[in-house]
């Protein structure tokens, strides 16, 4: 008797677990695969489509920002409705992979430049051609930025924002050092000038560095694109660019700085920069420093009595170019998504003048689109404007599918340099050839 | 608790021994040499392990300012303690919490009730291939979570499961290989007399499990209850791929999205962490007996 008992208590325990289990069934089954029809009681559109957004824009700053323009989006026509969703920087593209691999994807993602080419290649995300061949909205977009949604000549993506490095310098520091705070440097050798007037020394100490071309957001890769007439690692056809002359003299020249201020220096001062108020320029520590147009906020936030002024990175010498490095975000539609066509209205709507517009203005950030960042409003913000008329030397590399990961390769030689183990040309050529290598392996 | 079961108790868990042995009176005025090393070693050990916990509890309370400050402050300068107010109301951390809650209960109830009866048979029904079966079960814990990620999200998806609580649900009860494993080791060591006492006064197997195996195994069983709670908890990789409506997220999402992809708001992800932590230090110092008597279980299951 007592058995049926329990037995009885544990059926009754299990029913109770499955109708909760049943309970916590969201409403809307959105992703399911079953798209739900007419959900709400709007009976005015019987195909009323919802589309899924996801972004990693979860923050109290942008977060408003892009709901806004969604908002904007779902009340401008009422067709479409976009359901926005907030996934973590990075986790994201990891849930983008698992729900392509079983065939529920979002709609619309926003994804990196740097390998749109991989994803198309892998089969991850969707031609745009045809949208394109009906819509062609190629010519509002920087053609640099462009060339990065672009495998073997067709578009897998919208380019959506971007970003460039500028030389931020001190004017306080300039007139202390007999400098004119309007003639920032033009050339690399004006930099070497300026950077030794600015150096203030306390016995053998520095208090303050004039420049160092390696700290800030400017590496060894963006100096090399620089120093070698905007080119990157790879030229046309894939084909290897490392060793060349303007590239090993480049290397020379970073390497001049370090010998000068000492490795020792250099490795003490780095390990001092912090962020926020304890960031090197925004502390004095530095009077010339290269960041990104959005490191002006920070400025704004944390060093509000610092008079800066900025300027295009210094070309190499009179006429081989300011070639400045960037990247940025695309919107693309993921492979298997259920609503592709709607998709593209609203990648339509957010590379468009209006939402591109309003990135800009709240953000301050570097938008695709070209008529929405040379917008006048935006542009009365000094460096903004600055780093917009800087984009037509910023270079945004997409890397050869081949040769993905090679920067694992380059670095222990660049770094081999700077402890004096090899010299710029052994390295170079070290690079080159371990990276072809690895695109012989992979072909 | 124990003492319906008392006279059981004491024969049954072998750990119990081992536990008085910390109790032994040391109140003799002399510690060897050895002893006082041990003891600083120790303690020196423990404030290694203190000091990240000191260091997110002293974060959270900072400033942005203050913590990009060099050198770094160890006590605040000021006390922000509104850091942690900020933080519960820059994302529906209420929802968060209660939706966090729902997935551990699941998978506390699931992993004990469901591994407990898987164990029960590894561990006195004898029949065919049972040795067979026992080792493919063991087999499974060799391969590792990330090769089964993506098909086992495939096979959710062709469900029509993902974007519910399901794929995060059923799992936990469909049985562990490491907890049946650890529950069987915990059986294997109930004295046979017991349940074939039962088996001859007529109790079934079913009635052998639920009346006298489980309360035997409380220690046990408690310790698989906070692991269970504690993985379901701090999940952050299944809630990620398997929900897609943020009505439905769990805390460790939520806390994520103070860490932006430019910059992160340390001050609040780290009140954040402070608030998530809480629940399984409680429980902890609550538990403390059976979390240690579990590892005793992990460690002591050669023979």
């Amino acid at each position: 008797m007592k058995p049926k008992r329990l037995s009885y208590l544990l059926g009754l325990a299990a029913l109770s677990l499955v109708l909760l289990l049943a309970a916590c069934t969201p409403e809307s089954r959105s992703s399911s695969g079953a798209p739900k029809a007419a959900s709400g009681g709007n009976e005015s559109t019987a195909e009323k489509v919802t589309i899924d957004f996801w972004t990693f824009w979860g923050s109290e700053t942008r977060r408003p920002i892009i709901e806004k323009i969604i908002e904007d989006f779902n009340n401008s026509q009422d067709r479409i409705t976009v359901k926005h969703t907030y996934l973590p920087f990075g986790d994201i593209w990891t849930k983008n992979l698992a729900s392509i691999a079983a065939g529920n994807p979002a709609d619309v993602i926003i994804n990196d430049y740097a390998d749109v080419n991989l994803r198309a290649s892998k089969n991850q995300n969707t031609d745009l051609s045809e949208y394109l061949s009906k819509d062609d909205i190629e010519k509002q977009f920087y053609p640099e930025l462009w060339k990065n949604v672009l495998y073997e000549d067709k578009a897998y993506a919208l380019p959506f924002n971007t970003d460039t490095r500028l030389l931020y310098y001190n004017k306080a520091a300039f007139r202390e050092a007999g400098l004119d705070p309007k003639q920032p440097p033009q050339t690399w050798k004006q930099l070497e000038e300026y950077a030794q007037k600015l150096d203030k020394k306390n016995g053998s100490t520095y208090e303050r560095v004039g420049f160092y071309p390696l700290w800030g957001d400017f590496g060894v890769d963006s100096w090399l694109i620089n120093g070698d007439g905007g080119n990157g690692y790879f030229g046309e056809n894939d084909q290897l660019a490392f060793d060349t002359p303007g590239k090993i003299s480049t290397l020379e020249w970073l390497k001049s700085w370090q010998d000068r201020l000492g490795r020792q220096t250099v490795d003490a001062m780095k390990a001092d920069f912090g962020s926020g108020v304890s960031d090197p320029f925004i502390s004095g520590k530095v009077a010339m420093y290269i960041q990104t147009g959005t490191y002006n906020t920070q400025i704004e936030e944390f060093g509000k009595d610092l008079e800066i002024g900025v300027a295009p990175i210094p070309e190499r010498e009179e006429g081989s170019g300011h070639w400045s490095s960037g990247g940025g975000f695309v919107v693309e539609i993921p492979k298997g998504a259920k609503h592709p066509d709607e998709a593209w209205e609203f990648m339509k709507y957010l590379t468009g003048v209006d939402a591109q517009k309003y990135w800009a203005l709240k953000n301050f950030d570097n938008v695709a689109n070209i008529e929405a960042a040379e917008d006048p409003e935006a542009n009365k913000n000094a460096v903004y404007k600055a780093s917009v008329e800087n984009l037509a030397d910023t270079k945004v590399f997409q890397v050869p599918l081949s040769a993905s990961g090679y920067k694992d390769l380059i670095n222990p030689h660049t770094d081999a340099v700077f402890l004096g183990k090899e010299t710029p040309e052994q390295a170079l050529q070290g690079a080159e050839k371990d990276v072809q290598a690895l695109m012989a392996k992979s072909k | 608790m124990n003492r319906s079961a008392a006279p059981a108790t004491g024969k049954s868990s072998g750990g119990a021994p081992k536990i008085d042995a910390y109790s032994v009176p040391v109140g003799k005025r002399r510690r060897s040499p050895r002893e006082v090393l041990v003891f600083v070693l120790l303690s020196a050990g423990s404030l290694l392990f203190l000091l990240p916990l000191w260091w997110m509890i002293s974060t959270s309370l900072k400033s942005p300012q203050e913590i990009a400050q060099y050198p770094p402050t160890f006590i605040p300068k000021e006390f922000h303690f509104e850091n942690y107010v900020h933080t519960w109301h820059a994302a529906p951390f209420t929802l968060y919490a209660f939706n966090t809650l729902m997935l551990a209960f699941f998978a506390v109830v699931g992993n004990v009730l469901v591994n407990s009866f898987i164990a029960y048979g590894f561990a006195r029904i004898s029949f065919r291939g049972k040795k067979f079966w026992f080792s493919v079960l063991l087999a499974t814990m060799m391969i590792p979570g990330f090769v089964t990620l993506i098909p086992q999200y495939v096979l959710f998806s062709k469900l029509h499961l993902v974007g519910t609580y399901y794929p995060l649900i059923i799992p936990q009860f469909l049985g562990s290989a490491f907890y049946i494993f650890m529950l069987r080791q915990f059986y294997m060591g109930i004295p046979k007399e017991l349940t074939e006492a039962a088996k001859i006064d007529g109790a079934n197997h079913l009635y052998i499990w639920a009346r006298i195996v489980i309360p035997l195994s409380k220690p046990a069983l408690a310790a698989i209850a906070i692991f269970a709670f504690n993985g379901a908890w701090n999940d952050f990789l299944g809630p990620l791929l398997y929900v897609n409506d943020e009505v439905l997220y769990t805390l460790q999402i939520g806390l994520q999205s103070f860490r932006g992809s430019v910059q992160t708001q340390w001050n609040y992800l780290m009140a954040g962490s402070v608030i998530v932590l809480l629940p399984v230090i409680v429980l902890f110092f609550l538990f403390q007996k059976y979390f240690i008597e579990g590892m005793n279980l992990t460690a002591g299951t050669k023979g």
